[in-house]
């Protein structure tokens, strides 16, 4: 099996573990802010593995990785300092 | 000052000369286009924040009336589709183009189960009375699910196509941009719905 093949596997797998754990973080008591944080962190590393993985962005030039990487770290990072701060 | 040069075991070639080697997937068309539209869909997950910032029981009120479960089984959907094309995309490149658009037809089934939860939470909304014009949340909800479930649509057909030339044998490991592209506009889709579940049904 390839390593790319692997990669994917692995990739979706953390994807699925990581929105099952969101959802069950917002179901819960948890503070507000460390549900922010928390639930923030979670969608950058989806964006992430979207990013470098399924899109394959981990292999060519770094300007449209980081274009892409900015904006699942930006964007999700400013609509939480929108709403909680 | 010593630089490390970091070489490649097997084919004897500097890591940084190989990782700039390989192309961007697909074309630069689609990768533009992908650009445009995740700038569209900040415009509204700005405005969906900020609106929510100043009105902030109207959006609790909101949020209480959609079921997290939806968003969660969406969200689920969306990425198994995602890994299927992904997993196309590996076929493809190794010439197995049946494989390929079985997988296709695999993420297509996915994508459908998205669609039907969608619509389901689409008609409950309206059949309790809530649609584009109860409030601004209702407003903003309907915008941004609806713009993009627009772009599942658009991207099933894509999907679609691909899979019927994938079975008619025309992609090659060497000529496969097109499906390339295909995929990675179905990826956006995917990305684009991680920070939707993560602002209309997550956060609170």
């Amino acid at each position: 099996m390839s390593r790319l093949i692997n990669n994917v596997h692995f990739s979706a797998i953390i994807l699925v573990l990581l929105t099952l754990i969101s959802t069950l973080l917002a179901q819960s008591n948890i503070q507000e802010n460390l549900l922010a944080l928390l639930v923030t962190l979670s969608v950058v590393i989806k964006g992430q593995q979207i990013v470098d993985i399924f899109m394959e962005l981990n292999k060519v030039q770094a300007k449209w990785r980081w274009f892409l990487l900015s904006y699942t770290i930006l964007i999700p990072t400013i609509l939480a300092i929108i709403i909680y701060i | 000052m010593t630089n490390i040069v970091l070489f490649d075991a097997i084919n004897n070639v500097p890591v940084s000369k190989q990782a700039s080697a390989h192309k961007l997937p697909g074309d630069l068309a689609m990768w533009v286009f992908i650009v445009m539209e995740l700038s569209v869909f900040a415009i509204f997950f700005i405005a969906f924040a900020v609106t929510q910032r100043i009105q902030s029981d109207m959006f609790s009120e909101g949020r209480a009336t959609l079921n997290a479960s939806t968003g969660l089984l969406c969200t689920l959907a969306l990425i198994v589709s995602s890994y299927f094309v992904a997993l196309a995309v590996e076929a493809i490149r190794k010439g197995q183009n049946l494989a390929a658009s079985r997988r296709l037809i695999l993420a297509m089934l996915s994508a459908t189960v998205y669609l039907a939860l969608k619509l389901t939470e689409y008609v409950t909304l309206v059949e309790l009375g809530f649609d584009l014009s109860t409030n601004t949340f209702y407003t903003l909800y309907f915008l941004i699910t609806g713009f993009h479930f627009m772009h599942v649509l658009l991207g099933m057909v894509i999907v679609g196509y691909m899979g019927i030339k994938a079975r008619k044998d025309i992609y090659s490991p060497t000529d496969c941009s097109g499906f390339e592209a295909g995929a990675s506009y179905w990826h956006m889709v995917d990305l684009v719905w991680i920070i939707v579940f993560f602002l209309i049904y997550i956060i609170h």
